[in-house]
């Protein structure tokens, strides 16, 4: 679609975990954050920093992970954004978020959404990250709980999970 | 409130910028901080956000031949992984790696890196020690500028509101150059660097170029380090002695803050590491 479509309807239109959205009246100046938030109300995706260094934002868009509060909300026009809303099915959870619930990689919760939506980039790329990949790929995203080292085992563990097709 | 205009040409881009009211967004990660910062303060906003980002001329990647040329659009991940990059300008793609996180460096584009200015930019070091050439357009026409010149100051740049850098002509490298990109940060990733360093070198140590980043408020060319450099003898001790005298045009600069009392000695081994790297690149080619 032409990107231009948004200014012949001035609606934002968007696909969010697989549905389509449609919003009026969205400034230029809103990040993705502020819509998935406060107009959508998904209140998964936090808001720790607002400036793009803790990654507690961080969403899916086109498959890749962005920070959402450093992305414009018209940034999605026409595009597919995930949040962590988006991962499980149904009542089953994603081997990610599976894998974070037993290994403990779960303390305050805070920084979860988006350390799970920064390493499912990495898995969507990489089944077989080293722990130096991993680090790599979390680096952007920021927590005060966990030390870090049981992130690291449920990442390996979801990957391992995901090679064996095991839920 | 601003006005998002998503240009679908290069036509349509710098006609919005024609106003002279609209501020370009590329990546956003530098631009929505900004707008967070004027909406926290209750000052006004751009008028219109024109974003680039489905423009094509800003995404092409060319570097072969005598004009090799990056668009400004091209994201620190498009760099960093690029295996053009990576062949032929290693500095280049290392110094994108290292730039932000993950998400960051999905989004953030060297263009905008260039346009923001920011004295610790990582990108910048880099295109400096490729003695790239900004390709600007407006609805005026076009123009070219040094990057040296194009950035006056910190968070300074001679853009006018309504240019957009369209891309860089990098130095075509002759034959095999070593390059080294070096870097000193608070934090594996995000960290704004603290200082880095750029350096290229061919066999012969003739033109060789070390451009110090984040110390100054341009990155710059240690134009007496490289004399220094120029025809000696490669090795351990010549890398060290660039390095003290990196190191002493530092504190010739900026004075003996507080800061130099890390950055001094980071300087001088900071320096002598990155040339003892390049150099080991050229050896590797023997
Ligand atoms: S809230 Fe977006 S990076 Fe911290
Ligand atoms: S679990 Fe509390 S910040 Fe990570």
């Amino acid at each position: 679609m032409p990107p231009n479509h948004l200014e012949k309807t001035g609606r934002l239109e968007f696909t969010l975990n697989g549905q389509p959205v449609s919003l009026a009246d969205v400034p230029g100046e809103a990040s993705l954050l502020e819509v998935l938030r406060g107009r959508l109300g998904l209140l998964g995706s936090k808001e720790g920093c607002g400036v793009g260094e803790c990654g507690a934002c961080t969403v899916l868009l086109e498959g890749r992970a962005v920070n959402s509060c450093l992305t414009a909300a018209w940034q999605a026009a026409g595009k597919r954004v995930i949040t962590i809303e988006g991962l499980a099915q149904g009542e089953v959870l994603h081997p990610l978020q599976e894998a974070f619930v037993q290994t403990g990689a779960v303390q305050c919760g805070f920084c979860t959404p988006g350390m799970i939506l920064a390493a499912c980039d990495l898995l969507s790329k990489n089944l077989r990250p080293s722990d130096q990949e991993i680090e790599t790929a979390l680096a952007g995203n920021l927590c005060r709980c966990t030390g870090y080292h049981d992130i690291l085992r449920a990442v390996k563990r979801a990957a391992r999970w995901i090679r064996e097709e095991r839920p | 409130m601003s006005r998002f205009v998503a240009a679908a040409s290069l036509d349509e881009a710098l006609a919005a910028l024609a106003s002279g009211e609209a501020k370009v967004l590329a990546g956003g990660t530098d631009l929505m901080v900004q707008l967070r910062r004027a909406r926290l303060a209750g000052d006004e906003l751009p008028a219109e956000l024109v974003d680039v980002n489905a423009v094509p001329e800003l995404t092409r990647l060319e570097l072969e031949g005598s004009e090799p040329y990056l668009g400004a659009g091209l994201t620190f991940h498009n760099l960093g992984s690029a295996p053009q990059v990576q062949a032929k300008y290693p500095l280049l793609a290392q110094a994108a790696a290292t730039v932000g996180s993950v998400q960051v460096r999905h989004t953030a584009t060297i263009g905008g890196n260039v346009a923001n200015a920011s004295p610790a930019a990582d990108g910048l070091s880099a295109l400096v020690a490729l003695n790239a050439v900004a390709h600007i357009a407006s609805g005026q026409g076009r123009r070219q500028c040094p990057l040296t010149e194009l950035i006056t100051a910190p968070n300074e740049t001679t853009l006018a509101p309504d240019e957009l850098i369209l891309g860089f002509v990098l130095d075509p490298l002759p034959g095999s150059w070593g390059q080294a990109f070096y870097k000193v940060g608070r934090r594996q990733a995000v960290s704004v660097a603290r200082l880095n360093l750029a350096v290229c070198l061919e066999r012969e140590l003739k033109d060789p170029r070390v451009v110090l980043g984040s110390c100054f408020p341009t990155p710059r060319r240690l134009g007496d380090v490289e004399e220094l450099l120029s025809g000696g003898q490669p090795g351990e001790e010549l890398w060290r002695k660039a390095g003290a005298q990196a190191a002493s045009h530092f504190t010739g600069v900026c004075g003996w803050r507080e800061s130099a009392v890390y950055k001094v000695p980071a300087i001088a081994k900071g320096t002598a590491r990155a040339l003892a790297d390049a150099w080991s690149v050229l050896e590797d080619q023997l």
